[in-house]
């Protein structure tokens, strides 16, 4: 009974290890593209946005080009945030 | 044959045309292709269940992994509250990766590399959460747009900053998936197109690289679906728990 605990133990004392270094070379290139991904999907968002916004109380391009830098900055907020959800995991 | 590399991607019907109003709602291959993922994963889980023995056989056995690998995603990102959402997050789950996995068969249909299909699970997921987060916190749910500590000359800013993030998420989901799977499935038919070209004596080389992409798709398409099933537990988390 003694020598299964031991053994027990012992796997435990190897195994975090070996299972976290194959998880973040697994999704290593799945943070790359959740990423990228943020960032475009929020200058986009935010284009769209401006243009419409544009177009309803024609002003054109002003709040188009304002929207634009907003939406890089949203982009680069949610790269930050999702950068240190993936870190804190 | 079709040696344009986006050939592929090219939806059109199958049988009689079926007009509704202004729609064209005629069943297409994209359509096909649904059909056959849902009843493919249907009857997969109609033999795994059908014996119900407490000493698993192998299918059975593949069932309760699929089912306790999606289980604790749930619990490690949304927490227990989450839990009555299970049936929804494991179907979209399988729904994505039996899709993703249906494409790699050579002349099958990828549906999940068009962004109309990746774009209606992606708004259904943020309609979805939106809804449960305001049935949960009522108006309070908007707080999630004021994060608390800032300075009042920023918070106009902010608001519409916060506002354009969480609007961006439903893009953002839907691109990454689509992106995906129709970068890797024009590549692997461009590396495909150069073996033709190329005959015997160059199109070895670029033969090795489909082989190496096969793998490298498979790979992805099986991680799009989980990184599209985490995602959707970790917009439900927001929803559930406020903190900001």
């Amino acid at each position: 009974m003694n020598d299964i605990k031991d053994l027990e133990n012992k796997i435990k004392k190897l195994n975090p290890k070996k299972t976290e270094s194959d998880q973040n070379r697994q999704s290593s290139m799945g943070i790359a593209m959740r990423l990228s991904s943020e960032m475009v999907a929020a200058v986009f968002v935010a284009s769209l946005i401006g243009y419409y916004l544009d177009k309803w109380l024609e002003t054109k391009p002003f709040l188009l080009i304002f929207f634009f830098f907003l939406g890089a900055v949203t982009g680069i907020l949610n790269v930050v945030r999702t950068s240190k959800m993936i870190n804190k995991d | 044959m079709a040696t344009n590399p986006m050939n592929q991607f090219e939806v059109y019907s199958i049988g009689p045309k079926i007009q509704l109003g202004n729609f064209d709602i005629s069943f297409t291959n994209a359509s096909l292709f649904m059909v056959l993922t849902v009843s493919l994963i249907s009857i997969f889980f109609i033999l795994a269940t059908q014996k119900k023995s407490l000493v698993p056989n192998k299918i059975q056995l593949i069932a309760e992994m699929i089912y306790e690998f999606v289980s604790k995603m749930i619990s490690d990102t949304a927490g227990k509250d989450a839990r009555p959402y299970f049936p929804f997050i494991l179907s979209l789950f399988l729904f994505v990766l039996v899709c993703n996995m249906i494409g790699m068969i050579p002349y099958s249909f990828t549906v999940t590399s068009h962004i109309i299909v990746t774009f209606a699970m992606a708004l259904f997921v943020f309609v979805g959460v939106t809804i449960i987060g305001f049935a949960k916190h009522g108006v309070s749910y908007l707080k999630l747009f004021v994060p608390s500590g800032v300075p009042t000359v920023l918070l106009p800013l902010i608001v519409v900053i916060e506002i354009i993030s969480y609007l961006s998420r439903p893009i953002s989901l839907s691109v990454r998936l689509f992106a995906n799977m129709m970068a890797g499935h024009t590549m692997l038919k461009v590396f495909g197109g150069f073996v033709v070209s190329l005959g015997i004596l160059g199109g070895w080389l670029p033969l090795g690289f489909s082989i190496a992409l096969t793998g490298l798709e498979i790979l992805v398409a099986f991680l799009q679906a989980y990184v599209f099933a985490i995602l959707t537990c970790i917009y439900l988390n927001d929803a559930l728990h406020l903190h900001h």
